[in-house]
């Protein structure tokens, strides 16, 4: 869980200058919010302006969005705020750049939508962020209360849509209590495992007088959090790990989410156990230690998948054991005694059990076994395998010269250009993949993909969360596939009008590659529907939006072509022509059994 | 053109393999610890917000998550702000650990309970039936403690409460006259004596249940 600053409560009491300053702020903006104590902001008149105001109280410094009728009062609240707006041009493209906000900075990222399909259009970046477990607030506009239920213009039952794809959501059919909707379901995106949230906003009802300034972010009296694991499951699992023999750590999203990386590795490091991650989990532990076995599941190392095969205890962190990561239940770390450490208790032995469940905070968590464990586990003979493995199953590729260019050389290319702290986002599919597998990823919060919906188009718009999120010495790099970035391509107008410093490398194959490759090991080669046969020229696509564009044929051409995409101050775009026939290995089939992983297709 | 593909390293079959193996439920296979998990049916209890939605919400849950519901019943309580929410459910140990666990996920739920077997479970059925032979059906009637609530030259339709059990004997016997129609609320169920059914507990005891659940046998109640 993320520690914030405690909110402001706004007084009830006004003073007179109040109208002077916001107008003062108004005509001279200043890039520094001004310490939150000593504003006076100028006491609420309508919902709307409560709505914004429990934004501002909560800290929210950006927000994505597109305008429409029924949110069209909440919009001309923001239009008098410090809050920046940044107008998306889909609103699949504001869920998702508030998602990769969320993930980067560890606060709810904020999208803003209207009614009917402006809501619909969330739901994929809702969804996306459920299963991610990002942490995500979406505003959307309703009709008025008095019409809902009539199939008005542009109205959806967007509570009944979005009920199963957010962590809760509410009908706010008050003006007096619009404002604390909105701040607890700021809290509650936050609050414990992170998640989406939704506020559906009637037009009446924002457009409606109230003085009532909205409670600070408070999660509801019924909704608990335990932070500390039950000390007698702590010490058993203590135990456990002092007399493992084949010790693992298996580190997820939760590990993340919950600041508890360096808690981690601090561990592993002390009892020197090896340390695979999953997708999520990326970052966690710095992929350049001698330690790190990298991802494992479907597409993880071959390494990764041996240490989760072999492995006798398992200490898992954060994670909720996607059938992604674990392929068959039968076969997964079938010897191991799993100790599972989640903020959910719903997530313990959902689908693997758990010897030992220690429900609580990441950080927390590890912390109390840290406490516990008096010697490390005696594994020398373990870690030498781990590393035996590590040879045996070498990442590496060929590169010949008269092939076209290989993706993992680009990925790694891009690596090289950048600095640790750059941030990776990526679109789904094959290129997902080797931006995941050849990127060698230090830091948390600087791989932003979707992992759980697997949502393709997920790439750009993240990008452009990401950009306000990271630092300005931070690079973002949006590794991208040609089907991924043709869905959500519009969000080029964006990063134009906002000059963000973007640099978007896609992966063109022309092919929905990883359908390509299914069908390849499958369906009898049978292309249906996967081969595009023609792709736009990106590079031209670009310079079309007021974007810099690049081309890549050749390996010389690459990292020259990469240094000016990255030195270019702007949005850039590489059109990367890749190796139509490159396809991802490792590879473990659907529910297959993660140690009898394939490296090549005939082995599948 | 398909050119080779992939990476180095020994191949699948040439690898050493683990012999154990994980159950459906993702629990290592060991003789010693092996349950053989069979669906039972049980007795969940949640004491939820009254709001609107909130059954949609816990209904929505029990169909995605494909948990197998027999009967839902939701009313209000003594307290004007809380409805109870009453389930049986027929699953294997996990399953039941699972709809409990995402139940109390849902945030207007306060607090969720499995009951004891001897909880006390009612259900009310109104049971419509042809009334040729009325001295016969009055005589069933008599039998189950159903009340008769209309009747007509034509047909008798009468109120059956009790358990489950009771009131499947009941529509059993009453078909032997013909039934025209049935209407059946549902379980609902409180635990007995100065046991809460499902009241606010601290965070700690209802995660600590997560892996603790002393799983109980089924009723023979219903």
């Amino acid at each position: 869980m993320s520690e914030r600053a405690p909110p402001v409560t706004a007084t009830e009491e006004q003073h007179d200058d109040q109208e002077t300053q916001e107008e003062s702020a108004e005509t001279a903006p200043t890039k520094d919010v001004e310490p939150a104590t000593d504003a006076q902001p100028t006491p609420v008149t309508t919902g709307a302006e409560s709505v914004v105001r429990a934004l501002e109280n909560a800290g929210v410094e950006h927000a994505f969005g597109v305008q429409g009728g029924a949110i069209m009062p909440v919009y001309d609240a923001l239009y008098d705020s410090e809050i920046h707006h940044v107008t998306m041009a889909h609103e699949q493209g504001a869920s998702h750049a508030a998602d990769a906000y969320g993930i980067v900075s560890g606060e709810p990222g904020i999208c803003l939508a209207t009614s009917g399909p402006g809501a619909t259009n969330l739901v994929t970046g809702l969804a996306d962020a459920d299963m991610d477990s990002d942490p995500v607030v979406a505003l959307t506009g309703q009709v008025p209360t008095e019409f809902v239920g009539n199939d008005a213009f542009q109205e959806t039952d967007t509570t009944g849509v979005t009920m199963p794809v957010t962590k809760t959501n509410t009908f706010s059919s008050e003006p007096d209590r619009v404002g604390t909707d909105v701040s607890e379901a700021f809290a509650l995106a936050s609050e414990g495992r992170p998640g989406p949230t939704l506020v559906d906003l009637p037009k009446d009802v924002t457009n409606a007088e109230t003085d009532r300034e909205p409670d600070e972010p408070r999660t509801p009296d019924t909704y608990e959090v335990q932070e500390r694991a039950d000390p007698e499951i702590v010490a058993a699992a203590a135990e456990r790990v002092e007399n493992a023999s084949r010790p693992i750590m298996l580190l997820g999203g939760g590990v993340i989410k919950g600041d508890a990386a360096e808690v981690c590795r601090e561990f592993a490091i002390e009892h020197e156990i090896p340390v695979v991650t999953t997708m999520p989990g990326t970052g966690a532990f710095p992929e350049d230690h001698e330690l790190a076995l990298e991802g494992a599941g479907m597409h993880g190392t071959g390494y990764a998948n041996m240490a989760i095969t072999h492995c006798d205890t398992m200490v898992a962190v954060g994670t909720r054991f996607d059938d992604r990561l674990t392929g068959g239940i039968d076969t997964f770390a079938p010897d191991a005694e799993i100790i599972h450490v989640d903020i959910d208790p719903a997530e313990i032995s959902k689908n693997i059990h758990a010897d030992y469940p220690l429900i609580g905070d990441a950080g927390t968590v590890v912390s109390q076994l840290t406490e516990a464990v008096d010697e490390s586990p005696k594994a020398t003979k373990w870690r030498a395998q781990c590393q035996q493995w590590k040879s045996d199953y070498s990442m590496a590729y060929d590169t010949p010269e008269d092939e076209p260019v290989k993706p993992q050389f680009v990925v790694e290319a891009l690596d090289e250009a950048t600095s640790d702290r750059a941030v990776v986002t990526t679109g789904v599919g094959q290129h997902q993949m080797w931006a995941w597998q050849y990127w060698t990823y230090t830091e948390p919060r600087t791989w932003v993909s979707s992992h759980g919906l697997g949502a393709m188009g997920y790439g750009l718009p993240a990008a452009i969360g990401a950009r306000f999120a990271a630092d300005d010495d931070q690079e973002v790099v949006c590794v991208d596939g040609d089907g991924s970035f043709l869905m959500t391509l519009q969000g080029l107008s964006v990063a134009v009008r906002e000059k963000l410093d973007i640099t978007v490398a896609v992966l063109n194959n022309e092919y929905i590659g990883m359908v390509r490759q299914w069908q390849d090991a499958f369906f009898d080669g049978r292309h249906s529907a996967s081969d595009y046969g023609w792709m736009p020229e990106f590079d031209t696509l670009a310079e079309a939006f007021g974007a810099e564009g690049f081309r890549i044929d050749d390996y010389d051409e690459v990292a020259d072509t990469i240094e000016a995409a990255l030195v270019y101050d702007g949005p850039s775009v590489i059109d990367v022509h890749i190796d139509p026939q490159a396809n991802v290995y490792p590879m473990v089939p659907s529910g297959g059994d993660n140690g009898q992983f394939a490296l090549t297709e005939d082995q599948l | 053109m398909t050119r080779e593909q992939g990476l180095d390293g020994p191949a699948p079959e040439e690898r050493p393999s683990p012999a154990g193996r994980r159950n459906k439920q993702g629990i290592r296979i060991d003789p010693e610890v092996e349950a053989k998990h069979d669906p039972r049916r049980t007795v969940i209890s949640a004491l939820v917000e009254h709001e609107p939605g909130v059954l949609a919400e816990a209904s929505g849950l029990f169909s995605r998550r494909q948990f197998n519901i027999e009967s839902l019943t939701v009313g209000p309580t003594d307290d004007d702000e809380r409805a109870r929410i009453t389930l049986v459910v027929e699953e294997p140990d996990p399953g039941i650990d699972q709809i409990k666990k995402q139940l109390r996920k849902l945030i207007p739920v306060i607090a969720v309970r499995e009951l004891e077997p001897d909880a006390m479970r009612r259900e009310l059925a109104l049971v419509k039936v042809n009334a040729e032979r009325p001295d016969q059906v009055a005589a069933v009637a008599d039998m189950y403690d159903a009340k008769t609530v209309d009747s007509s030259p034509e047909t008798a339709t009468f109120e059956i409460t009790g358990a489950r059990q009771k009131i499947e004997a009941a529509i059993e016997t009453f078909s032997q006259f013909g039934i025209r129609e049935i209407a059946r609320t549902g379980t609902t169920a409180l635990a007995r004596g100065t046991d809460d059914t499902a009241a606010p507990a601290p965070a700690e005891s209802t995660a600590n249940e997560a892996n603790n659940t002393p799983y109980t046998q089924p009723a023979d109640d219903d």
